[in-house]
């Protein structure tokens, strides 16, 4: 038998051969891509957003009124999980979405590397200008521009959130306290957390059955101790960490007492039977916690989850008051709070930035921040606010949240682009600390020095790329 | 045709052939791996050019204390996961190699854990060692709660964190002990009647016949176990993610920080850098095992 393959077998490699790259070509030509332009001739827009569930339908249907509203634009909205990584990627890829909705803690590194569009440029009508957002939120929208080291806008506000302590009054009134006299200082919060930690025995070994107050509960905020006492985590113009100040260490002194007087073990215990946050187990919902910090979005879960009477009628009986501070620091007008929100950037290298701010401008009308806000619980990111909105919102703490975040009292994530690492040892640094592993007064100047390498590293990239601090701005 | 037209002929279509494959091996792994190894020697911030600093990010490794924690916790996680999973698999495939009732039964049900999601695994996990409500702890209570013993904390209390690692890895040796079963099975019988005849005992047996014989298939799998154990980070990466209360850094890995470093930190010349050093830490132990395995390893001839 000849080696020389069959005419037959040849040719049918041959084809096979051709169809396949052809096929890969072809792939590669023409296949799946994002379609930019609809059959009508309308511009597409691709939208990424973290929301899933009621939260994302709140938002399509404001998407689709603005579909209806014109017939140039077409926005499309996709769900994406772990959205600030897979932003950062498309972006670097050259292959961006048109809008992109984020945390408010990613603007500082979006916008010194030039991944997002300033929007004051855009915004020619001003629909989005600063002035329009309640006071706590405008710092949030704004960045230095790297280059200028001009202040610039680089976000909206997609839904407002502030943090402030929800309070179960019907506990109160089990542990004798006045359920309409909630705590508004720290001295006077550990003091109702005495009164309403309930054990299964006498002595401080036996199991905890209920708690007032659990500083690693839900354990999202791991930094924010020191800012009841005066404190901050960052002073931005002299770019140095701040961590192991007096009123930081205070804050987290009062973590470790609170720790002490329910016990590092039996708190490991009570808190691993807590449920998932959004379920009927969060700990909130079943007793188990009196009082929590929280966003507007709570609310949400306690109307979907918490507890219903004979009738289906919600009956968690709660409260909200603004976070308690110290009592030298108390004042009942000007409340302090963190500003936790959503926001939405452009991407820099989309195709059509003026459409994309022609749906932002869409956006941020008040009726749809409200509507967006009315779905999701929250308060308006807006300075002003309809008095329908304040009266028919869902949330019972709206009032609070509104004030705080007219406060000028609020404080945010620290801004800068080393934030994430700062986060990380804040959050390993809090659970040595809770756990009374070390004296929060060394942990903290511990994590201050990690810190201000972190700072130190990202001024050297800066200056490396002839933006750093000391660069004149040009 | 001539010969040599014919043969290269031949040839052609031989890599066309296999082109798929070469073209995915050159795009989707040679040529990142190339294109990282020359940003470990940037700054790279993934959303500006990188800049080239030399031997910075090698350096850096040096003063990092994370790094060093997350290596040396890596380390202690391969020095006690590879030992037990290669005790544990061996142990499971010889139990399994004699004459059992059901012993397709048995293979399935130690195989079956391997095939299920790694993030499904790390919740099942999650709620089994739980610790007010984990069947583990309910376990131990209705077992030794005589004597005081009620559990742990495992996932949020820092000592039992690796230990809980440790036993979740273990879940899925599944694949270890197929192997290991299929090495035992071509273990000659005559040779074990022959040493039975010398008067060996079992473990004797198992000692100087079985395990010689079967080492070439333990060089591989110990291979195969410490690249998987460098390389850990599904299972923590969730497990610390959804426990409550826990110490984030108490299953806190080497492949995570490289991860954190790529893409939350924004320093992607610092990740390709330490995955440079992972990749050359895997080649240096793997070359180990290989030198050792000229003396301890038998092959048949």
């Amino acid at each position: 038998m000849s080696d020389e393959p069959s005419k037959f077998s040849t040719m049918s490699r041959r084809t096979a051969l051709a169809a396949m790259i052809a096929g890969g070509v072809g792939f590669a030509a023409f296949g799946p891509r994002g379609a930019k332009q609809t059959s009508d001739g309308r511009i597409v827009l691709d939208y990424w957003e973290k929301w899933t569930g009621h939260e994302a339908r709140a938002m399509q249907k404001i998407i689709d009124r603005f579909n209806d509203s014109q017939n140039r634009i077409r926005v499309r909205y996709l769900t994406t999980a772990g959205i600030d990584q897979k932003a950062l990627i498309s972006i670097a890829a050259g292959d961006p979405p048109d809008l992109v909705g984020l945390w408010n803690y990613n603007v500082p590194q979006y916008a010194e590397t030039g991944a997002i569009l300033p929007l004051d440029e855009l915004d020619v009508k001003g629909e989005v200008r600063p002035e329009r957002y309640a006071q706590g939120f405008r710092p949030v929208l704004m960045h230095p521009d790297p280059v200028t080291k001009k202040n610039r806008q680089w976000a909206v506000v997609n839904t407002g959130g502030v943090l402030a302590l929800y309070y179960n009054k019907q506990i109160f009134r089990d542990a004798g306290l006045d359920p309409e006299r909630p705590p508004l200082s720290v001295e006077e919060l550990e003091a109702a957390n005495r009164k309403i930690m309930k054990r299964s025995g006498p002595g401080s070994k036996s199991a905890l059955e209920r708690a007032g107050f659990l500083h690693i509960e839900p354990g999202w905020w791991s930094w924010i101790w020191g800012y009841s006492f005066g404190g901050k985590l960052y002073d931005a113009d002299s770019d140095r960490a701040l961590t192991a100040s007096p009123e930081n260490i205070a804050g987290f002194d009062w973590v470790q007492r609170t720790s002490e007087e329910h016990g590092v073990d039996q708190t490991k215990t009570f808190k691993a039977g807590f449920g998932n946050y959004d379920s009927p187990l969060n700990a909130f919902l079943t007793g188990k916690l009196a009082m929590v910090i929280q966003g507007p979005w709570l609310a949400n879960v306690i109307t979907a989850h918490g507890p219903r009477d004979a009738q289906g009628r919600p009956m968690l009986d709660y409260g909200v008051i603004p976070m308690p501070v110290i009592q030298s620091q108390l004042d009942l007008n000007h409340p302090v709070g963190l500003i936790d929100c959503d926001i939405m950037v452009i991407p820099r290298g989309v195709k059509h930035p003026e459409a994309c701010m022609e749906f932002m401008a869409y956006l941020q009308r008040q009726d749809n921040v409200e509507t967006m806000a009315l779905a999701h619980y929250k308060n308006s990111p807006l300075a002003v606010s309809s008095t329908a909105f304040l009266e028919n919102h869902p949330n019972r703490g709206i009032r609070t949240f509104d004030a705080i975040a007219k406060s000028d009292r609020t404080y945010m994530v620290p801004r800068t682009r080393a934030w994430p690492q700062i986060k990380d040892e804040l959050d390993a640094g809090l659970q040595r600390i809770w756990s009374l592993e070390k004296p929060a007064k060394d942990e903290l100047a511990l994590i201050q020095r990690r810190s201000q390498d972190y700072l130190d590293t990202v001024e050297a990239q800066r200056a490396q790329r002839g933006y750093g601090r000391g660069t004149k701005p040009s | 045709m001539s010969a040599r037209s014919a043969q290269l002929k031949r040839d052609l279509t031989g890599w066309l052939w296999v082109s798929p494959w070469v073209i995915g091996f050159l795009a989707f792994l040679f040529g990142p791996m190339l294109v990282s190894l020359y940003y470990s020697f940037t700054d790279y911030p993934l959303l500006e050019p990188p800049i080239w600093t030399g031997l910075d990010n090698y350096r850096r490794m040096l003063s990092d204390e994370t790094f060093r924690a997350v290596l040396w916790r890596t380390a202690k996680f391969a020095i006690i996961f590879i030992p037990l999973a290669t005790v544990l698999a061996l142990a499971i495939a010889g139990l399994l190699n004699g004459k059992v009732k059901a012993g397709g039964f048995f293979q399935a049900a130690v195989f079956i854990p391997t095939l299920v999601p790694m993030a499904g695994s790390a919740m099942i996990w999650l709620w089994m060692l739980n610790g007010e409500y984990g069947l583990i702890n309910m376990t131990i209570t209705r077992l030794f709660g005589w004597a005081g013993l009620t559990g742990a904390n495992w996932l949020s209390d820092t000592k039992w964190a690796m230990p809980s690692i440790v036993m979740i890895s273990l879940w899925s040796v599944g694949q270890m002990v197929i192997v290991y079963l299929a090495a035992l099975k071509e273990v000659p019988d005559e040779m074990l009647e022959a040493a039975a005849l010398d008067g060996m005992g079992p473990i004797r047996r198992f000692l100087s016949v079985v395990l010689p014989l079967i080492s070439p298939v333990i060089l591989f799998n110990v291979v195969t176990l410490m690249i998987g154990a460098l390389q850990i980070f599904a299972i923590p990466y969730i497990l610390s993610a959804a426990t409550p209360g826990g110490d984030p850094r108490a299953m806190y890995f080497y492949t995570m920080y490289m991860y954190d470093n790529g893409f939350r930190y924004g320093q992607m010349g610092y990740a390709s850098a330490q995955a440079w050093v992972q990749l050359l830490i895997t080649l240096g132990l793997t070359a180990m095992l290989f030198i050792a395995s000229k003396r301890l390893v038998h092959y048949r001839a």
